[in-house]
Order: structure tokens, then C-alpha cells, then sequence
């Protein structure tokens, strides 16, 4: 057959392909669009059902995935730990896997991090000891009583967190379904101590929280099937509400459950955790936008780039005659 | 008797959960609540034996000098050295979990950048398949292109910008056409897996036995 502009174009050599997304990645790092990001109905309901809860709820936040999908997963993590700690939320951290015990350490870190604007400043469980010995436990009056004592909040601090009171560090454990299933009846039962060796009976939140039962969200954060479970065997044995946040590639695998409301909501992807994080700007949390929100420049010139290819690939296919002939020329590499 | 013996614990147990999750008393809770302890144990002992029988295979491999022998060898090192670092060498040599422990940058700047490296890696091949594969060959093959183009802009703002129905559109895809699709399958996943472990509980499937005892 013989070649011609339209079969060259079709054969492109596709390392073409990845040189141009390669630079499409990249250039918007430099050269940011910061188009706006509207939130949809999946991640408004999300929010709308954390800024209903308060210091007298509680929520989990579990990191359910790994490395691998961390650039998708961990922004939406950050954004509900960030939003649950600026409303005085007590959280449980879970992971359902060893690599997702050291995301959920990292995600911590980056929240946590006193060089970064916003950050949450940790008081450990050790560091509040003597507050406790002394029956202050209750939130307001532990903040009132720790600043009572000369402690400042940072300029740059979001406010304080109190381990044990504000958070919990449960981690990773092995057949984490079962560890599920089996904090349906109790927490402690599976958890006796936290990630550091804290007595997790002793923390006034457990005390106030002794089950999952006693829960009021689980927002499990997973670029697998593993989210699931949450489901099975949360909200279907004791209706724990549950939302879920997802890789764009997985997440219209999961909308039949936000249809038969079982889930409260979903974020897919990055676009879901730039919603969040445009909620919480809106909500007046936050000054602007996390890292999502910037990731989302990559997205908007990768996603006109392969909608470039499929246009180019399709003109060529039909100027050339290829529809015709029935078959492509070969040698592709 | 290595094969009745499992089966006759897979029978036991097995009914047992399943009897269980329908009554509500104590007794039951206990049953439950003892099970859901028992298995991570159970689970730590399996933990034992898959890393002694990775170790055994390419403990060999190395011995042998087998074909791509380093593969083998690049598999054991972080397997012993992760949680010996972790474990047992003191923090002032580089030990502990924390930073700026070896098992803390082993993690955040290997392990960590090549699982995400390799994820990334979609975005290229993703680019060039959507280009060799989305041709509008037929009318099956232009209603996927479609829905694919539509649903893709609908992710992303400059789609809204292009045009607002983008994501609207793209939402309703997922929401009916795509959602019914996924609850076809799901049902008959769902009925397959059911059907699967009544089988086993049963002892009717014996493949999970691996060929004990014959």
C-alpha cells in the first residue's frame, strides 16, 4: 500500500504520543490555567454531611490505598481529615494494607507540617497527660485549658489537635475486613493501642465511640475494589454511612451504590478532590485550594491532548479511505 | 486425612458464620467476636510461611545461579532488611521506623516514587491506545467513541468551558446507562459468588485444596 500523509498520521509512531503528553504534564506547572472547578452533586453531598457533624460525632478516615494511587487518593484524604479537624471532628485513621499505614503516615505529615500554611499543630498524648489527670477531656475546655497555659497557636496554624481527643492513629491490621466486622461490635477488640503504643481504651474519644456503631461516617479513600468492604460489612450489617473516594478509572464502578443509598457520596479522582477542596475555600475553611485543585491544569491539557489524537487519528482514517479498504497498514511501533 | 480435615473446619466454620450472622445473642456475639480476633492470629502465622516460602524459592534461585538469579536476590534484601531496620538496628545507626531512618526513606523515596511511576506510566499508554484504538469503524464503535469523548470532558473544567451540557451529560452516562450495565453484572457476579461458596463450604469445590492428600 502505498504511503501517503493520511496513512503516515495514522501510523504515528507513538513515542510522538508520549513525548507530547510527557510536555502537556509538565507545562502547567509552570504556566497554571486555574480554571475554575465546579463541585458536583456526589462531593457536595460528601461535605454537606460533615458540616453537619461536630465535636460529639465521629468519623473514620481510612487509607485504603497505596503508593501507586497516591497522587489520586491521598488529596481527597487530606481534604475530609482537613475539613473533620477544622471542625473539631474526632477522627479515626485506619489503612487496610502495610503500604496504606505509610500513606496514612504521610497524608498525617503533609497535614501536620508546620512549614505549610493552614497546618494543623499535633498536641501528642503524651504532651496532654497532666490535662487528663485532671478530668479535661471535653474539647473546648482542653483547648481553653492548654492555651491557659502559655501554649500559642502558630500564625500559620489551622488549630490545635489533640491525639486521643481529636484523632486517632488505629492503622493497619491484617484481613482488614474482618477488623471491620469485628469493630462493629468494638473498636478495642481489634485496636487495643494505636499506631505509637497508646492505650486506645484510655482515649476520651474510644470511650465516646466504642464501636463502629457509634460512628457517624466511615470516608474510606481506595484505588481499589478493597472500599468495598465498608460496605459489606459497615453500612450492611449495622448502616454505618459510608462515602467513598475513588480513582477516576474505578469510580463509575461505584455510583450504583450512591443510586441505592448505600453510599452518601463519592469523589472520582483528582476532580473529586479539587471539588472538596473548592468547597472548603467556599465554606471560608481555608484560603484557597490544595494540590488537586492544581493538578487539575495537568488534567484539563492531558484530556485535550488525547482528544486531539482521537480527532486526528479519525480524520485520517476517513481521508485516506481507510473505512474502505478494510484494513490499516502495518509496521506500527 | 489431610483432605477431610480441612473440609470437615471449612463445614464447621463455614455454617457456623453463616447461622451466626441471623441470631442476635450473646452467644452468637461471642462466637463472632472470638472469630474476628482468631483470624489476624491465624493471618500472622500465614504472614510466616509465605515469607519462609518466598525465601525457600529464591533462597534457591540465588544459590543455583538461575537465570535472572539478581531478580531474586532483589526480591529477599528488602524483605529482610525493611523490618530489620526497622526492628532491630538502634535508631543512632539509622534503625526505627521514623525519619531519617533507612526503612522511613526506603519507603517515601523508593518504594513510593516507583509504585507511582509505574501508575503514571497509564496516562502515556492510555494517550496512545485512545489514539490507535477510538476510530469510528462502525456504529457500536462510534457510540463508544462518543460516550468516551463526552465522559472524559465531562471530568475535567475546560469541558464545563466548552460547554455546560458536557458534564451534565457525562454524569447522566454514569448514572443510568452505565449504572445498569454495572448492576447486570454485579447481580450475576454477586449470585456467582454465592453459589461459589456454598460450593466450597459444602465441599462439592475442592480446587482450594491444591491436590492435598491424593
Amino acid at each position: 500500500m502505498k504511503e501517503n500523509i493520511w496513512s503516515r498520521m495514522l501510523n504515528l509512531d507513538r513515542r510522538w504520543i508520549f513525548l507530547f503528553i510527557g510536555v502537556v504534564c509538565i507545562v502547567p506547572f509552570f504556566f497554571p490555567f486555574g480554571l475554575p472547578v465546579l463541585p458536583t452533586a456526589h462531593v457536595i453531598s460528601i461535605f454537606d454531611y460533615v458540616e453537619n457533624l461536630g465535636p460529639e460525632n465521629a468519623i473514620f478516615v481510612s487509607f485504603d490505598f497505596d503508593p501507586g494511587t497516591d497522587p489520586e487518593n491521598m488529596p481527597m484524604a487530606v481534604a475530609v481529615t482537613r475539613h473533620a479537624f477544622s471542625r473539631h471532628i474526632p477522627v479515626f485513621f485506619t489503612a487496610n494494607a502495610p503500604l496504606a499505614q505509610g500513606m496514612l503516615e504521610s497524608g498525617l505529615a503533609y497535614i501536620t507540617n508546620p512549614a505549610l500554611e493552614g497546618y494543623f499543630h499535633v498536641v501528642s498524648w503524651q504532651e496532654w497527660a497532666q490535662y487528663r489527670d485532671q478530668g479535661i477531656t471535653e474539647r473546648d475546655q482542653l483547648e481553653a485549658a492548654w492555651e491557659a497555659d502559655g501554649n500559642v497557636l502558630p500564625a500559620n496554624s489551622s488549630g490545635w489537635v489533640f491525639e486521643g481527643r481529636d484523632f486517632a492513629k488505629l492503622g493497619y491490621l491484617p484481613y482488614f475486613s474482618l477488623v471491620i466486622l469485628g469493630m462493629t461490635s468494638s473498636i478495642a477488640s481489634q485496636y487495643p493501642e494505636d499506631m505509637n503504643g497508646n492505650p486506645l481504651v484510655e482515649m476520651p474519644m474510644l470511650q465516646e465511640h466504642k464501636s463502629l456503631r457509634d460512628v457517624d461516617l466511615a470516608a474510606t479513600f481506595s484505588g481499589t475494589a478493597a472500599c468495598t468492604w465498608w460496605i459489606t460489612y459497615g453500612r450492611e450489617k449495622i448502616g454505618l454511612p459510608v462515602a467513598f473516594g475513588v480513582t477516576a478509572v474505578s469510580a463509575t464502578d461505584y455510583t450504583i451504590f450512591i443510586q441505592s443509598g448505600q453510599l452518601i457520596g463519592q469523589m472520582g479522582g483528582l476532580r473529586g478532590a479539587a471539588e472538596y477542596e473548592v468547597l472548603l475555600q467556599n465554606a471560608g475553611y481555608f484560603d484557597k485550594p490544595d494540590r488537586a485543585f492544581i493538578g487539575m491544569d495537568v488534567q484539563n491539557a492531558a484530556h485535550l491532548l488525547i482528544l486531539f489524537f482521537i480527532v486526528l487519528g479519525n480524520i485520517a482514517y476517513f481521508a485516506g479511505g481507510f473505512h474502505k479498504k478494510g484494513a490499516l497498514l502495518k509496521g506500527r511501533r | 486425612m489431610k483432605r477431610t480435615v480441612p473440609l470437615m473446619i471449612v463445614l464447621v466454620g463455614g455454617v457456623l458464620m453463616i447461622i451466626q450472622y441471623f441470631i442476635p445473642h450473646r452467644i452468637s456475639q461471642d462466637i463472632f467476636d472470638n472469630y474476628t480476633i482468631w483470624v489476624p492470629i491465624i493471618g500472622a502465622f500465614a504472614l510466616a510461611l509465605g515469607v519462609g516460602s518466598l525465601t525457600r524459592l529464591h533462597g534457591h534461585k540465588v544459590r543455583n545461579k538461575a537465570p535472572n538469579w539478581p531478580y531474586s536476590l532483589a526480591v529477599l534484601l528488602p524483605i529482610y532488611l525493611m523490618p530489620i531496620f526497622a526492628f532491630f538496628v538502634p535508631v543512632s545507626f539509622g534503625g526505627g521506623m521514623d525519619e531519617p531512618g533507612f526503612y522511613h526513606f526506603a519507603f517515601m523515596h523508593i518504594q513510593v516514587p516507583i509504585q507511582s511511576t509505574m501508575f503514571s506510566i497509564l496516562a502515556f499508554y492510555i494517550a496512545s491506545a485512545a489514539f490507535r484504538a477510538f476510530r469510528a469503524k462502525s456504529v457500536l464503535a462510534t457510540i463508544l467513541l462518543l460516550t468516551a469523548v463526552i465522559v472524559m470532558m465531562g471530568q475535567v473544567p475546560i469541558g464545563e468551558l466548552l460547554g455546560s451540557w458536557f458534564p451534565k451529560l457525562g454524569l447522566w452516562i454514569i448514572d443510568f446507562p452505565n449504572n445498569a450495565a454495572k448492576r447486570a453484572i454485579g447481580l450475576g457476579v454477586g449470585f456467582g459468588i454465592l453459589a461459589t461458596q456454598l460450593k466450597i463450604i459444602f465441599g462439592v469445590e475442592r480446587n482450594w485444596l491444591g491436590g492435598a492428600g491424593e
